[in-house]
């Protein structure tokens, strides 16, 4: 590995740095457990490395409570998101999802934003957000802000929307609007530690005082080249009383999921298994 | 580029080629090679440190990044006076090493989490002590002695 860096720590040398490199080969670095090994296995010659690990601008940085929103900086890590009672308590499908991610020693450098960023199907923060309805604020070279919606800002494994004078900066959640929750993530893998998903589910459904489901969300990973959104399976629930669910509804909703799942075989699932554990945790969750 | 910072409590300033990886930076240029070079890609955790009171694999990690923040290998954990630490003796009494790859990471994974769990005033439990040592391998011993030996670490 042989590169230049430039090290920014405010909004101003970020955006300046992105600005004068917009003829060049760069990339942006902020917790490297991804962007590490594509550098070692990709030439880097002439390449450079805009660092924003170091930046200590707040709203790259802090997870921050508006009256409507949860909004998570870029750099916000899965340990950060781990040890956020209030992320535990009102999101507890991203709480799991971040104690799901690697290591201690991983979640203690794997920032969101990069999570999001690497657009794997099987990211696992990416995934909650998604169930979570987040939106992407990203910032331009010129400085300004647009917002767009998680589900549709990764387009497909590797992609992204963002522009080459593009970073991410936050991503903010809405908050519930329920009296009470049913939220979670369930992973399924081949071993129970530093796993990659196989498939995973992220579901967060909002209840009423009487149990019905006013919102939800709820999306499935490592099953299709993004990180799907299942809506008509959070449309069949919407209205549904949790505590009364007959055993054809639990299929429906399953039924409903998988309509978002086009896997593929790789080395460590068959297309056929992926969907049967999908279809499979989906039922099981209201067990 | 350079960079200043502590290294087991010493401030040391130095001008480092930026891509350069903080396990180089230990290991060939601070000389200190207790921190071991696995699998170089986050899964082991034999090239585990402590920065800023938090275990990270030294292996994906610049070196650049340390600037202003304080490192910790095993080689800081003690001195002439206190020959081991606790988490040491305590992989000592139980067995816990083998052909000793591991035990550097391991150790420094469970001092991070033995402070934390310190400062919080919890005791963990065996799944919770296991799960914090989910990015440690070992090819030798098998885990049951590691899992005891962080175990009693946090019993009275
Ligand atoms: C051993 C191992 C196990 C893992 N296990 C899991 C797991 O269980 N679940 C899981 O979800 N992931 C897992 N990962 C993947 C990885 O840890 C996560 O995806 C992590 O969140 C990436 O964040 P980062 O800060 O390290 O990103 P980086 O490596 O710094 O960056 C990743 C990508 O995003 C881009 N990027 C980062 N930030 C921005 C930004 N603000 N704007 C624009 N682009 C940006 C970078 O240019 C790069 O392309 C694992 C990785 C390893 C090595
Ligand atoms: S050498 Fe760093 S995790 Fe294996
Ligand atoms: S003692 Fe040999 S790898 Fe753990």
């Amino acid at each position: 590995m042989d590169f230049d860096v430039i090290n920014t720590t405010t909004k101003d040398e970020l955006l300046t740095a992105i600005e004068d490199h917009q003829d060049t080969n760069f990339r942006i670095g902020a917790g490297y457990t991804d962007l590490i090994m594509n550098l070692r296995f990709q030439p880097t010659e002439g390449m450079t490395l805009i660092n924003i690990a170091q930046m200590k601008d707040p709203s790259f940085i802090s997870i921050e409570e508006q009256q409507d929103h949860i909004v998570l900086g870029t750099l916000v890590t899965a340990s950060n998101i781990v040890n956020s009672p209030l992320i535990k308590l009102e999101f507890p499908v991203l709480h799991e999802a971040a104690l799901s991610v690697a290591s201690t020693q991983i979640r203690n450098s794997a920032t969101v934003g990069g999570n999001i960023c690497n657009a794997s199907p099987s990211a696992d923060m990416a995934g909650a957000l998604v169930a979570l309805k987040a939106v992407c604020c990203v910032l331009n070279s010129k400085g300004e802000e647009r917002i767009e919606p998680l589900a549709s800002f990764i387009v497909g494994v590797g992609k992204t929307s963002l522009d080459k004078n593009e970073v991410l900066k936050s991503i903010s959640i809405p908050r519930n609007s329920g009296d009470q929750l049913k939220s979670g993530f369930e992973k399924v893998g081949t071993r129970n530690s530093m796993e990659i998903s196989i498939v995973s589910l992220a579901y967060h459904f909002q209840l009423d005082e009487s149990g019905k489901v006013v919102d939800a969300g709820v999306s499935c990973g490592a099953v299709a080249p993004t990180i799907p959104f299942a809506e008509s399976a959070c449309d069949f629930m919407v209205g549904k009383d949790l505590d009364g669910l007959s055993e054809t509804d639990k299929e429906e909703f399953a039924e409903n999921v998988l309509k978002y799942a086009t896997p593929i075989s790789d080395i460590r699932a068959s297309e056929w298994y992926r969907k049967e554990v999908l279809f499979n945790i989906s039922q099981a969750i209201f067990d | 580029m350079k960079i200043v910072f502590k290294i087991n409590g010493k401030q040391v300033s130095m001008e480092v080629k930026p891509s350069l990886l903080l396990i180089d930076l230990i290991r060939d240029v601070l000389k200190l090679k207790g921190t071991k070079p696995g699998c170089l890609e986050g899964e082991c955790g034999a090239c585990s440190v402590i920065v800023d009171g938090e275990a990270i694999n030294s292996c994906m990690y610049l070196a650049i990044n340390v600037n202003g923040k304080e490192v910790s290998t095993i080689e800081g954990l003690t001195g002439t006076e206190n020959p081991l630490h606790k988490v040491q003796d305590k992989m000592l009494e139980h067995g816990a090493v083998q052909c000793g790859f591991c035990t550097s990471g391991i150790v420094m994974t469970t001092k991070a989490y033995s402070d934390k769990c310190l400062e919080e005033g919890i005791t963990p439990t065996r799944e919770e002590v296991k799960k914090s040592l989910e990015g440690n391998l070992c090819r030798c011993t098998g885990y049951a002695k590691i899992i005891d030996a962080a175990e009693a670490v946090y019993k009275k």
